[in-house]
């Protein structure tokens, strides 16, 4: 087995008095595609949050290639640069066009040159679908282009892991398809992603792994096939049940 | 209406005699409420991004205390020049530097007035920007912020390629509300021998007790000046907005084929093709 690129050791996150993840334990290796599916509350945002380091965890590591970023001395700036983020809220630069949001990040942090940056934001705007957009302000594009070019703006840092935080929540269920299409033939390309989703037909059919939370801890994991055939605890079948209708299309 | 008639001889009589004097107090006027306005702006700019650093428990205690110190003494600034009489901070100020400095510095002749006047003038304004800055950053939604830490930006770029961009458009109108003060309330500079515009007023009716024509002069030249600010501020504002539409980039062999368009036309036409389609679909 490969080296696993992130390892979730003991995290734990409380705001306040309210515990929110406890004890969680994961991994994720090269090629991964893990999704993450549960009720609503249950800590799915905030443990992706946390790998990200947009949540400081209460206790645990987080194991970036065997360190751990959670430590005072950890650089999360350029730990970030390596692990892409797509929001539910897209969080596209507002006052930048779609072709300047993802060249922003190349230039400032990665420091490449313009030019550079600008032939590799194209080559992902027109993975996207993008390509012909690149003069728009955010304001102007629909939702699921919005998440299109957010997409492509995460993988022109050409990170190693992309983490998407319920990418089709926020959209009209008539562009659900076209996200989801994107991130389909991203996992086939061999993209390392952890997905929170509520999208069971994309974690049963797309993911090599899923993690079923529920209150703050890991329920289930496993297969996606078994996983969602066979579920173990009694929790994951009720939680499943629940989509039964938008699994069962095969 | 033999008054207004009388009115309008005196006021072109006094034009006529003294309009150098008036014209060099709007200049004067001018340079100083734009000069003093654009450091305000600054001043508020790095009061503002220094009061809005985020820092965690986590954080090493120096850099926690030094953050704390540091919005203490922006805060300290803000109520002390917010709260007291611009023309007694000139007063303050212009003394106060030979009063302390017993006699070694003071701010003399002309230049001394000018460099007093824009201090005072930029001190206030900055005062009272730091205030719209902190309240244009805080103003931008926190999922900006998020998408920049995602990608890697440090605190600084965030600020200065994502957050204080659009933060800055949001506070031009109060910009421009600063700006307009600033043109009316330099006239209490008058109290340190600084000669704008409500000073030529002051010099003139001193030599001839034509209080009524020259104030009238004054009222003019005032609304002149601020409405001439407020149609530039709008000018600008429109030119930060940018433009409604955007053009679609046609090389694209996708869109081509993708039936988004049926033959080429005007830009304008495929756009609004395209976004009666988008808002169709």
């Amino acid at each position: 087995m490969s080296e696993a690129i992130l390892e979730i050791r003991h995290l734990s996150k409380a705001f306040g008095a309210h515990v929110v993840l406890r004890d969680i334990d994961f991994t994720v290796r090269p090629g991964d595609v893990t999704s993450i599916i549960g009720a609503s509350g249950s800590g799915k945002s905030t443990l992706l949050r946390c790998v990200n380091l947009l949540e400081t965890p209460t206790s645990g590591e987080i194991l970036f290639h065997g360190r751990d970023v959670t430590g005072r001395g950890m650089n999360a700036a350029s730990y970030r640069s390596k692990v892409g983020m797509v929001f539910q809220s897209f969080n596209l630069f507002n006052n930048m066009t779609v072709l300047e949001n993802c060249m922003v990040g190349q230039t400032k942090v990665l420091k490449k040159s313009k030019e550079e940056a600008r032939q590799n934001a194209m080559k992902y705007l027109e993975k996207v679908g993008m390509a012909p957009y690149i003069n728009a302000k955010p304001r102007q594009i629909s939702g699921g282009q919005k998440q299109r070019v957010a997409i492509a703006r995460a993988l022109a840092m050409e990170p190693e892991v992309l983490l998407f935080d319920e990418p089709t929540s926020a959209l009209d269920p008539e562009m659900v398809g076209e996200v989801l299409a994107v991130m389909r033939d991203l996992a086939n390309e061999g993209m390392t992603m952890l997905v929170v989703t509520h999208e069971m037909a994309f974690a049963r059919d797309v993911s090599n792994h899923v993690v079923y939370m529920a209150d703050g801890v890991i329920c289930e994991e496993g297969e996606p096939k078994e996983l969602f055939a066979h579920p173990k605890q009694a929790r994951t079948r009720e939680f499943l049940s629940r989509f039964t209708g938008q699994v069962s299309g095969d | 209406m033999d008054k207004l008639v009388k009115l309008g001889q005196d006021v072109v009589l006094l034009w006529s005699k003294y309009w150098p004097m008036y014209l060099g107090g709007i200049r004067n006027t001018l340079i100083l409420a734009l000069v003093a306005t654009v450091i305000g702006c600054i001043i508020g700019l790095i009061c503002g991004i220094l009061n809005t650093i985020p820092y965690t428990k986590n954080d090493p205690l120096p850099k926690r205390f030094l953050l704390k110190l540091i919005r203490v003494v922006v805060r300290v600034y803000v109520e002390v020049f917010r709260g007291t009489p611009m023309v007694l901070q000139a007063v303050f100020i212009y003394y106060g530097l030979p009063y302390f400095s017993d006699n070694a510095l003071k701010f003399t002749g002309l230049t001394g007035t000018w460099v007093a006047a824009i201090i005072v003038v930029s001190i206030n304004t900055g005062a009272y920007m730091a205030e719209s800055v902190r309240g244009g950053i805080i103003s931008i939604d926190p999922g900006q912020t998020e998408g920049a830490k995602a990608i890697g930006m440090t605190h600084v770029q965030t600020m200065t390629s994502v957050i204080l961009p659009q933060a800055l458009r949001n506070i031009m109108p109060q910009i421009g509300n600063n700006f307009i003060i600033n043109v009316k309330d330099t006239s209490v500079m008058f109290i340190i021998m600084f000669t704008e515009f409500f000073a030529a007023h002051r010099y003139i009716v001193g030599v001839n007790n034509m209080y009524f024509p020259s104030a009238a002069i004054e009222m003019i030249g005032y609304l002149t000046m601020t409405l001439t600010a407020s149609f530039l501020l709008r000018w600008v504002e429109r030119r930060m907005d940018g433009a409604d539409s955007y053009e679609l980039v046609q090389t694209d062999a996708l869109t081509m084929t993708a039936g988004t368009y049926t033959h080429p036309g005007k830009a304008e036409d495929v756009l609004e093709r395209n976004l009666e389609e988008e808002r169709g679909k």
